[in-house]
């Protein structure tokens, strides 16, 4: 099971550039969606994309920026939900830029989706269902034998 | 009364239907027996019950003139769906960063 979302990607640009296209309202919307954001703690922006009725997201990102080190690290807040006014997923989004030969090496996590508790639950069922198919697995071979 | 359908993640967000949830890991239950672990009314334990059905955490079978709970697996399915989701977002708008600054080099 999947319980964070991790990517890392190199860049052959220093990191100024790849920080102008994290942190420019203009530049971001090129490649990611339309938004207001701006690289200072404490600031409130909106994501706004096409929506994902199948998994309850109606397109609209709201965003808090948490943490800025100009050219090195970037987090939000990232929470949405199916309908206007109705948060279901409160996550966090973090940037880290790092020079790496001649160029940056860019990584993104995106975390929080599960609470602890969660996760907690979500192994616990796992490891229930795994130890329910051995017994039946169990029970069957000595069937068979 | 008709009650509204809440997502998986509402479904959990509540600390009575994650406890609820969390006594289901270790056996299935009736809601008689669900609810005498709890302060508040079997209406009430009911109400969460059926959150959790709803939203497809746990399945009801009747054994006689009891209702027994069972955990499902469908719920945090639909979680694990979200996340996947995000993902491939994030791979593909990532893809498009880098064909982005490589036709600018």
């Amino acid at each position: 099971m999947k319980k964070d979302i991790n990517h890392i990607f190199y860049f052959p640009h220093k990191p100024e550039k790849i920080w102008d296209y994290l942190t420019k309202p203009e530049l971001l919307e090129q490649w990611l969606m339309k938004n207001d954001i701006k690289p200072v703690a404490g600031h409130k922006f909106q994501f706004k994309s096409g929506p994902a009725p199948q998994i309850g997201f109606d397109g609209n990102v709201y965003c808090e920026i948490l943490e800025v080190v100009p050219n090195q690290l970037l987090s939000y807040s990232w929470n949405c939900g199916p309908e206007k006014g109705r948060i279901t997923v409160e996550s966090t989004v973090i940037w880290t830029l790092n020079p790496k030969d001649n160029g940056t090496e860019l990584t993104l996590k995106h975390t929080g989706i599960y609470s602890t508790e969660t996760l907690v639950m979500y192994d616990a069922m796992y490891a229930g269902w795994a130890s329910n198919a051995k017994k039946l697995a169990d029970r069957l071979n000595n069937i068979t034998k | 009364m008709t009650m509204q359908t809440l997502d998986s993640f509402q479904a959990i967000a509540d600390p009575s239907r994650r406890q609820i949830l969390n006594m289901l890991l270790k056996k299935s239950m009736t809601i008689n027996s669900l609810a005498e672990n709890f302060d508040m009314s079997r209406p009430a334990v009911s109400k969460h019950v059926k959150v959790l059905y709803n939203a497809g955490f746990i399945s009801i079978q009747e054994i006689g003139r009891e209702r027994h709970c069972i955990l499902r697996q469908k719920g945090f399915n639909e979680l694990q769906e979200w996340i996947n989701y995000f993902d491939n977002f994030w791979n593909t708008k990532l893809k498009k960063l880098e064909k982005l600054l490589n036709e600018k080099k």
